[in-house]
């Protein structure tokens, strides 16, 4: 069975007079383990797609299922539970908490699960290892460049040990050489911590390094590496 | 997540401060207001107010013009119910009203000993009786006035010697100052040989304070001066009958304060929600439930709320305890005196207020769009 399961979904926005359909009965199914990218022109519902999946959006029609579970039918609140324990989201703006530290930040999500304080601490260590951030763990987000910014967003994103990660344009606000050790990143995390990634990207370089590449087109998901962006 | 709240506030110290400031001078006002209803409260209800009678000239109110004989005194003791009479001569420096009002009462020793309800503590009762110009202070005055036990305190015509100082459990006592009523009765000026301002009547057990009340004025409309009984507690709030509307109405301020500290910490919270709104759309995309995400700012007006309400509030007690101050005419007095009802008031009105105000700021911040508010750049 796969991992992620999207069944006639459709999404539709009404602006004014105009209404438009980003999403259009779109069928999708991600098996565990994949590194799947998403490419296309700009606004035909990429991040709309992830946010679905991520249940901070609902479809108008469709349903959307995750290790079984149907996260369409879950309410507000049982979502936000779901989201705790199974999906990790990566921004393109990282969306760090000013406030508090990278250690702290990493140490969220695993605040809304039930863990001891030592597992705790053992899994924020993990992944600030993974994405090699130990020695930056008592700075604040103002004190990090935009890539190691980017990286606290991707070990935060991890630490729970989600089933799905999902990252929206990860490397869209960082220069090349960044988005290349972001990009080398998102790979090992692939490979060596067989993470399920759902990345959307405008860049086929990075949508290189996906182990499957999907292009969204007129509401449609076309598989494969149909004409580049 | 508390770490969070903390270092939200902490790192808009500036305006946490001065919503702390807000809360904590509006809480400072609700606590003095409050004391001053608490002191007039307990002028007007209470075993003294109710289980003794203060038998007064006709028609007279301040008391430089009640003259009534000492030896009604005995009169009255005739009457069934009466456990006990206190001749008491009273003079105060002002008859209007005044913060700083100083009234002395001049009764005979022995009685002050055993039917005022006060204790030493400083000094002795037989350096009372030894002395003909000596005096008890009361607790408050004594704070007011910065006077200390072996003081010579002079004020108008009078001049006494302060061998004593005491408090007790009612506390406009605190605000008088006991001398003998001889002494006080050779008053220049006041020409008060064999005559009195007042008797207080403490009532036998049971004895209906209205009965006795009618039956003393019936038994001593035959004498020289015709008098009017009434119960301690009334006859105080009748004589300071200006002043309780004055109350009555500070005691609105009272409510004002609590509508602005509502008005501030919501004022605050509204801001800082709507600041950092985007970031409750990520902590609800990393998984924060709406519920939590509206504890936490509850938690932030609620922490606003109790550390300035607790300031003002405790500085409120300190002032009182310090100061001393009473506000009083016609020779009776009302205590402002720090409290532990007071103190848990303050505590409550604050957590409440602090809840309150978050209320709305909360229901903001659990159902923010997602989508669009992570859209936003
Ligand atoms: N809340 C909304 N109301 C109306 N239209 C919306 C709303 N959200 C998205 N849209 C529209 O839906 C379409 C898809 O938006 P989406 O953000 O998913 O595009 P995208 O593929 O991620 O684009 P980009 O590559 O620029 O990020 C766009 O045309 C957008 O204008
Ligand atoms: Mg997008």
């Amino acid at each position: 069975m796969a991992l992620v399961a999207l069944n006639a979904v459709t999404k539709t926005f009404t602006k004014g007079e105009e209404t438009i359909t980003p999403l259009d009965h779109v069928d999708l199914d991600i098996q565990a383990g994949d590194f799947v990218s998403l490419m296309g022109p700009s606004g035909t519902g990429k991040s709309t797609l992830l946010n679905l999946v991520s249940g901070i959006d609902q479809p108008d029609a469709g349903t959307i299922a995750v290790d079984g579970v149907e996260v369409t039918s879950l309410s507000r609140s049982q979502l936000a539970d779901w989201r705790a324990a199974n999906l990790g989201y990566i921004f393109q703006t990282h969306n760090l908490i000013p406030v508090l530290t990278t250690y702290e930040n990493v140490e969220l999500p695993t605040l809304l699960l039930r863990l001891s304080a030592s597992e705790r601490r053992q899994r924020v260590e993990l992944a600030l290892e993974a994405v090699g951030l130990t020695d930056r763990a008592s700075h604040y987000p103002r004190q990090l460049s935009g890539g190691q910014e980017q990286r606290v967003g991707i070990a935060r994103a991890i630490v729970a040990h989600p089933k799905v990660v999902v990252a929206d344009e990860p490397t869209g606000s960082l220069d090349k050489k960044t988005s290349d050790q972001i990009q080398i990143l998102l790979q090992r995390l692939n490979r060596e911590l067989d993470i399920t990634l759902l990345m959307v990207t405008h860049d086929t370089e990075v949508a290189g390094i996906a182990t499957r590449r999907l292009v969204l087109e007129d509401g449609k998901i076309v598989d494969g590496l149909a004409n580049p962006v | 997540m508390f770490r969070y709240v903390l270092k939200t506030l902490w790192r808009h110290r500036t305006r946490t401060l001065l919503t702390v400031t807000g809360a904590a001078v509006a809480m400072f006002v609700f606590c003095f207001v409050g004391s001053v209803q608490q002191g007039l409260d307990r002028l007007t209800t209470g075993e003294d107010a109710d289980r003794s009678l203060i038998v007064f000239q006709e028609n007279r109110f301040c008391p430089a013009s009640s003259r009534l004989p000492v030896d009604y005194a005995n009169r009255i003791m005739e009457i069934e119910g009466v456990a006990e009479v206190v001749p008491i001569q009273v003079w105060t420096n002002n008859c209007r009203a005044s913060l700083d009002i100083v009234v002395f009462n001049g009764a005979d020793p022995n009685q002050i000993q055993t039917n005022r309800p006060i204790t030493l503590v400083d000094g002795t009762w037989s350096d009372f009786e030894a002395r003909r110009d000596a005096a008890l202070v009361g607790r408050n005055v004594a704070q007011r006035r910065g006077i200390k036990i072996g003081d010579q305190f002079s004020i108008g015509e009078i001049s006494v010697k302060v061998v004593g100082i005491f408090q007790s459990d009612v506390p406009s006592e605190e605000n008088l100052i006991y001398t003998s009523l001889e002494f006080l009765q050779f008053t220049r000026g006041l020409d008060a040989t064999g005559l009195v301002t007042k008797h207080e009547v403490l009532l036998a057990g049971d004895a209906d304070p209205d009965r006795v009340a009618s039956e003393i004025d019936e038994a001593l409309r035959a004498g020289p001066v015709a008098t009017t009984t009434r119960r301690k507690g009334a006859f105080q709030a009748s004589t300071l009958s200006d002043l309780v509307d004055l109350i009555g109405f500070a005691h609105w301020l009272g409510y004002a304060c609590v509508g602005l500290v509502l008005a501030l910490v919501a004022t605050t919270t509204v801001m800082s929600v709507q600041d950092r709104i985007k970031e409750y759309a990520v902590l609800q995309t990393i998984g924060v439930r709406p519920l939590r995400a509206m504890r936490l700012v509850l938690t932030e007006s609620t922490l606003l709320c109790l550390l300035g309400g607790l300031i003002g509030t405790g500085l409120a007690l300190l002032a009182l305890g310090l100061g001393g101050f009473a506000i009083g005419a016609e020779g009776v007095t009302i205590a402002f005196r720090p409290s532990v009802g007071l103190l848990v008031s303050g505590a409550i009105v604050s957590l409440i207020v602090g809840i309150v105000s978050g209320i709305a700021p909360a229901i903001q911040a659990a159902t923010v769009p997602i989508v669009r508010e992570l859209n936003q750049p």
